[in-house]
């Protein structure tokens, strides 16, 4: 049993790396916390002889372990946000100026819609390529920067490449562009992770990550129209 | 004193009685939770064995799961947690423990009750009507549930008397009977404190009910407004929240977490309250960093109004805005880490008693750190793009929620059970009903941040479409979750039992202070009467004097607050 | 034994518990403004629709409502000195007021519903003007929900002088003059959003 699936994009190993430092940070917060509990059930119990303690914190001397233990999680914290910040700028902040590959992904229920560009290579224009149904199978090439326009049609869809630790929503009336570059062959389900009504947990398609030429033939046939 | 005689009527329905008011609280609340927590048992049945007949269901579809889930979040946060914790528990309390009669308003609480008890009735009937419950997340998000897309010229009375404008509508009673009851018991506590009671000799219970009302009434403002427009996108037509029309779907989702997420500190508020009670008494030490728990709610609440887009990471939202609300969020774990450490700080150095209360309190505490710190993950948002919209933020919101409202109200229901029923329940039921819940509840939870991790996504009727999602370990693991879960439920009968025995046939209380505690409550009579006290305590000191000290002569460590000592 | 005499009272409780609703209230219109202003910020051409509305109407109504809140201030203060005759008075005329304000209103709605500005304006949507469609639900859902309170004000007025006539609750006169500036404070704030900010 891995804890993640298999990390098959260009961040998907940072964010796993991220896991474990907030893992790290989260287990000692949790050990030490729950050590001092434990601790002190069993060496303080009750007993007619003893004199509890009476401080009552209000002075910094007796508060300076309380104040200790909230600077170390707001080190904890910021520490997270300094660290993951290489991360997020590359998923969020910069898409790609070489995009390899636009193409426009549209949420409906319950399916995705893909827009491929034409043989002229660009998007939006007349000869793009539309795929519209259930549990097709989209093919991109690896190693390349594949820039995606997600939108919807209907109601709020989810983007989910679990392996590609890619997700963003797919909102009507609004563009969210993001992209992502796979570094390992294979057939990735594309799961949409918000609710979308009633066969929400049916929709499906997926995604083939292949060699640049493998991909170029498969795309020779879609736009000459004979791939199955 | 109130001496007339009361009817049947006036005494237990129409009563203003502030503790009647706050079991008829408690009552609809347990029955509610009754009812989320078959529906649990049945979404989850179908989730471990998704082709399985359901006993005492049958079969489940994919709309009928998408209901059960819906209704069961929102039952189990506005009509079960929101009852007991703010109400019932608020109720019972703030009068006795501030040493006065009443609410400063007993018929506006009075009317506050029935209001909530009109939004029950609502949302139940709102399972019931033509074209079925309403399926689309207790988050309401639009259009899923404007149905706007569809629909620009709506059937008016059919829009209305739909599933998910009837919910809509309970939900706006809802907020005006917990609004009407925060108001009352704001002036209560402002008004009504017993002679000598200054602000900083309140329990700190007290200080956390009025937080919390305080949080619900400066968030509740948006969603109110929010919902209103989304009624009217249901019923009217109209398209605030439809793309195709300038409206923005997006609009709802800010104005739901603006409310959405203080709302947690509304249901969290109540229960630190009780921890702060309860542990002092047990570990007969004073509560440690009183002013300084109260300093850092008050950072919290401020904060916590500007978090709420950690919960639209992956909506879209401007990049460098998502960094500042992270900000924020990691900084709101800090007074809550502070509040928690305090605690621990109580109990460190204390003469503990083990008694069950203080069971509920520990088990509270170790619990409720773990929903803390998995906060972490979701408040970073680089990785919450990953765990955004998975069961990992399920496991995550059951760990904070249950502890918060289970385990918080099942420490108050056995520390002052003793005083409003005058009776004991029976310890040994009592102890086994502890390790049941809190072992069931971590076995139930567990699993469910590994199939998260895994990729699992929350709110799918069924997994069974996705290959990777139906490894040999992800199903024994929904199965694991899923046996916990019924096994924690049939716990709680155990409870029930108890309660009712207990109640009716329990050993009568020899004390009206069995636990030696110092707060006004244990100075009036077991069971309270109408009117609380037969003569009305005058406050000398804070509530928190425990230790070993010498009181006319005799060797005792506690001091009540009425006690007066002689100079 | 009541509890007054036990409790530290400071401050009376139904002015407090009145300062809390109004809180409240102007929260949830606080929203409601800013969630149109933000729009009103992303459409332009809304300034186009706010021009047909009835300016002049708007004006006059606002005129109505000061001067409604005029007189309550005069009941409250005939109140405290428990001059029912003159409480009775100011109160009706804020009454009077207060439906001149709801007539000119629905005067306003019949005129611009006749033109095809409703609830939903599915003419304006037809002709591809969504958003222009959506500036008349704004202006429906943030006027008639300050109606809405207009109206809740006279009830509660209505009440307050059947207890008046009786001789009994004077000082709630105060609450329910509270009450109807915070009615009129919320118009002065809708009205230039949306009849003047074209
Ligand atoms: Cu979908
Ligand atoms: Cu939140």
């Amino acid at each position: 049993m891995n804890i993640f699936p298999e990390a098959v994009s260009t961040y998907a190993h940072e964010m796993d790396k991220l896991f474990w430092l907030i893992t790290l940070f989260a287990g000692l917060g949790f050990f030490i916390t729950i050590g001092i509990l434990i601790y002190s059930l069993i060496r303080f119990r009750y007993s007619p002889q003893r004199k509890p303690m009476t401080f009552r914190g209000n002075t910094f001397r007796e508060f300076r372990w309380v104040a200790l233990g909230m600077a170390l999680l707001a080190f904890a914290d910021f520490y997270v946000l300094y660290d993951e910040h290489d991360t997020w700028d590359k998923m969020m902040q910069s898409v790609p100026e070489e995009k390899d590959l636009h193409i426009a992904i549209t949420g409906r229920q319950w399916n995705w819609i893909f827009t491929y560009p034409g043989p002229d290579g660009k998007l939006y224009t007349a000869d793009d390529v539309i795929i519209n149904e259930p549990n097709s199978t989209i093919h991109i090439p690896i190693h390349k920067n594949v820039v995606f326009d997600i939108r919807s049609v209907d109601v709020i869809h989810s983007v989910f490449l679990k392996e590609a630790r890619f997700k963003y929503d797919a909102i009507p009336g609004r563009t969210i562009t993001k992209w992502v570059q796979f570094h390992r062959p294979g057939k990735y389900e594309l799961i949409c992770a918000e609710l979308c009504g009633v066969l929400h947990s049916k929709m499906r398609n997926f995604i083939m990550v292949e060699s640049e030429e493998v991909f170029q033939q498969w795309l020779d046939e879609l736009y000459a129209g004979t791939n199955e | 004193m109130a001496t007339h005689t009361q009817s049947f009527w006036t005494k237990y329905i129409f009563s203003q009685d502030h503790k009647v008011i706050g079991a008829q609280y408690l009552i609809v609340g347990l029955i509610m939770a009754a009812v989320a927590g078959f529906f649990a048992y049945v979404f989850r049945y179908h989730l471990a064995y998704p082709d399985a007949e359901i006993p005492l269901w049958g079969t489940l579809d994919p709309r009928t799961y998408n209901m059960l889930v819906t209704t069961h979040g929102a039952l189990m946060i506005f009509w079960v947690a929101m009852p007991i914790l703010v109400a019932a528990i608020g109720n019972f309390l703030i009068p006795t423990m501030l040493g006065t009669d009443d609410m400063a308003f007993p018929f506006l609480n009075m009317l506050s009750f029935w209001v909530f008890f009109l939004s029950a009735v609502v949302v139940v009937t709102s399972l019931f009507v033509p074209g079925g419950g309403f399926d689309g997340g207790w988050t309401l998000y639009p259009p899923l549930s404007a149905d706007a897309y569809l629909n620009t010229n709506p059937d008016f009375w059919k829009a209305l008397f739909s599933g998910g404008s009837l919910v809509i509508l309970a939900l706006a009673l809802e907020f005006a009977s917990m609004l009407m009851g925060g108001i009352n018991f704001m002036v209560t506590t402002i008004n009504k404190r017993a002679r000598g009671m200054s602000f900083s000799r309140m329990p700190i219970l007290v200080w956390f009910m009025n937080f919390s009302v305080v949080t619900f009434m400066f968030s509740v403002g948006p969603v109110i407004a929010g919902a209103l427009m989304l009624l009217l996108d249901r019923v009217a037509g109209t398209g605030f929240y439809d793309a195709y029309r300038g409206g923005d779907p997006i609009l709802f989702q800010h104005l739901f977490w603006f409310f959405g997420h203080p709302e947690v500190y509304v249901l969290l508020f109540p229960t630190l309250g009780v921890m702060g009670e309860i542990i002092p008494t047990f570990a007969r030490k004073p509560l440690f960093g009183y002013k300084f728990i109260i300093g850092a709610s008050i950072v919290a609440i401020i904060l916590s109004m500007v978090v709420w887009a950690h919960h639209q990471f992956v909506a879209g939202i401007n990049p460098y805005m998502a960094v500042f609300f992270s900000v924020g969020t990691i900084l709101i774990s800090i007074p809550f880490a502070g509040i928690i450490l305090s605690y621990v700080a109580t109990i460190f150095g204390g003469n503990i008693r083990l008694e069950l209360p203080m069971w509920w309190a520990v088990g509270f505490l170790a619990t409720f750190l773990i929903g803390g710190l998995t906060g972490l993950y979701l408040g970073s948002n680089t990785f919450d793009i990953y765990a955004h919209d998975t069961s990992f933020v399920v496991a995550h919101f059951h760990y904070t929620l249950f502890p918060i409202t289970f385990f918080g109200f099942f420490a108050a229901f056995y520390y002052w059970f003793p005083k409003y029923a005058g009776r004991m329940y029976n310890d040994f039921l009592g102890k086994l009903h502890f390790w049941g819940t809190f072992i069931f509840f971590q076995l139930f939870a567990l699993p469910i941040f590994f199939l998260g991790l895994n990729g699992q996504p929350r709110r799918m009727a069924d997994y069974t479409a996705f290959e990777t999602l139906m490894q040999d370990w992800h199903i024994q693991f929904r199965e694991i979750a899923t046996i916990s879960a019924i096994l924690l439920i049939l716990t709680q009968f155990i409870w029930l039992y108890n309660f009712i025995v207990s109640l009716w046939k329990g050993k009568r209380v020899s004390s009206d202070n069995p636990w030696q505690a110092n707060t006004l409550e244990w100075q009036a009579p077991s069971p309270p009467p109408h009117g609380n006290f037969e003569v009305y305590p005058e406050v000398y000191r804070d509530p928190y004097t425990f230790g070993v000290v010498q009181v006319n002569g005799t060797k005792r460590d506690f001091i009540p607050q009425n006690e007066k000592l002689p100079s | 034994m009541q509890s007054t005499t036990v409790s530290l009272r400071r401050v009376p409780q139904g002015r407090l518990a009145l300062w809390l609703l109004i809180a409240g209230e102007l929260i949830i219109f606080g929203s409601a403004i800013v969630v149109y202003l933000l729009l009103r910020l992303r459409y332009p051409e809304w300034g186009a629709e706010a021009a047909k509305t009835h300016l002049s109407l708007g004006a006059f109504n606002t005129l109505v409502l000061l001067v409604s809140s005029y007189f309550a201030a005069k009941a409250h203060e005939a109140s405290l000195k428990k001059l029912k005759g003159k409480v009775l008075r100011y109160l009706s005329l804020t009454v009077l007021c207060g439906l001149i304000f709801l007539g000119v209103k629905s005067y306003e709605y019949t005129e611009k519903i006749s033109h095809g500005y409703t609830f939903t304006s599915p003419k304006l949507v037809e002709a591809g003007q969504g958003a222009a469609a959506l500036f008349w639900s704004f202006y429906y859902f943030l006027t008639g929900l300050h109606a809405l309170h207009v109206l809740v004000g006279l009830i509660a007025i209505g009440f307050i002088m059947y207890y008046v006539k009786n001789n009994k609750h004077f000082h709630r006169v105060e609450l329910v003059a509270l009450y109807w500036h915070m009615v009129d404070l919320i118009w002065i704030f809708l009205f230039p959003l949306l009849y003047i900010m074209q």
